[in-house]
């Protein structure tokens, strides 16, 4: 319990939203929908960390997620780089047409 | 049910709401945009959850730079018109079925999980959602790892700046 909020409500929250991530990532052929759905992936772990966090009267849930946003700043824009890199030499966006790597 | 349980299912509602809107629709900027507002709620739901220091940087770095950050990409390349083409039927059928696999598994180990979690014995709920109380650990305990962060961030800097320059033509 966080205050008056169970912890399986904020579970419940977290697991619902890694489960559309999962479903963006295999169900799209767009890179960039692609590429959101992990953020979206990484903000359902950081919020079951908070809600363990905050559950067991500890900082160290805040702190990991603060390190999590800032890693993942980099994730972004490294990834954006490379997806510009790539859209400069293939012209599309359909992760199925972006075959170098497939012999 | 208390307000503060009703504002956190509220918020984590309207966080899932348009995560999943943000999977269905097929425009790319329209894609972005509903995910900033489901990471709104999430802030909401942040702050729900004694972290009003995690939530100030949810709205500042992740809605504020990092989605902005696709914006301009997909604006700069000018293809935010351009529709990817559907999955074929295969990746449909597979796709789903390893969905609902994957989250039956997930939901099915969560339910039991927050029950095994004692009575809070650390700090009170003021000091746990003191942003001041928060800094004294990260620059003391966790100062280490602060500068490693440091350090990444400059390596993705000089990173991003490579893979994304033009090659000089020869």
């Amino acid at each position: 319990m966080i205050g008056s909020i169970p912890l399986s409500d904020v579970l419940l929250a977290s697991g619902a939203l890694f489960s559309i991530g999962i479903a963006g990532v295999l169900l799209r052929r767009n890179a960039i929908q692609i590429f959101l759905s992990i953020e979206l992936m990484m903000n359902a772990a950081n919020l079951a960390l908070l809600g363990y966090g905050a559950a067991m009267g500890t900082h160290e849930g805040q702190i990991i997620v603060f390190f999590v946003i800032a890693i993942a700043a980099a994730e972004a824009s490294v990834g954006l780089a490379i997806f510009v890199a790539l859209f400069r030499h293939t012209e599309t966006i359909d992760v199925n047409k972006i075959r170098l790597l497939k012999w | 049910m208390t307000v503060a349980r009703f504002v956190f299912d509220a918020a984590a509602a309207v966080a899932v709401l348009f995560g999943g809107l943000m999977v269905v629709t097929r425009n790319s900027v329209r894609s972005v945009l509903t995910l900033v507002v489901a990471f709104f709620a999430l802030a909401v739901t942040y702050v729900m959850l004694l972290s009003p220091f995690i939530a100030a940087i949810q709205v500042i770095v992740y809605a504020g730079a990092i989605l902005v950050l696709f914006l301009f990409v997909l604006m700069l390349l000018n293809i935010g018109h351009i529709p990817a083409e559907r999955s074929g039927p295969l990746q449909t059928l597979l796709g789903s079925l390893g969905v609902v696999l994957f989250a039956a598994l997930l939901l099915g180990t969560l339910r039991g999980a927050g029950a095994s979690i004692p009575a809070p014995t650390g700090e009170t709920p003021q000091v746990l959602s003191d942003p001041a109380s928060l800094s004294r650990e990260l620059f003391s305990k966790y100062l280490l790892h602060f500068e490693a962060v440091s350090v990444l961030l400059l390596a993705a800097l000089v990173g991003a700046f490579v893979l994304a320059r033009r090659e000089k033509q020869p």
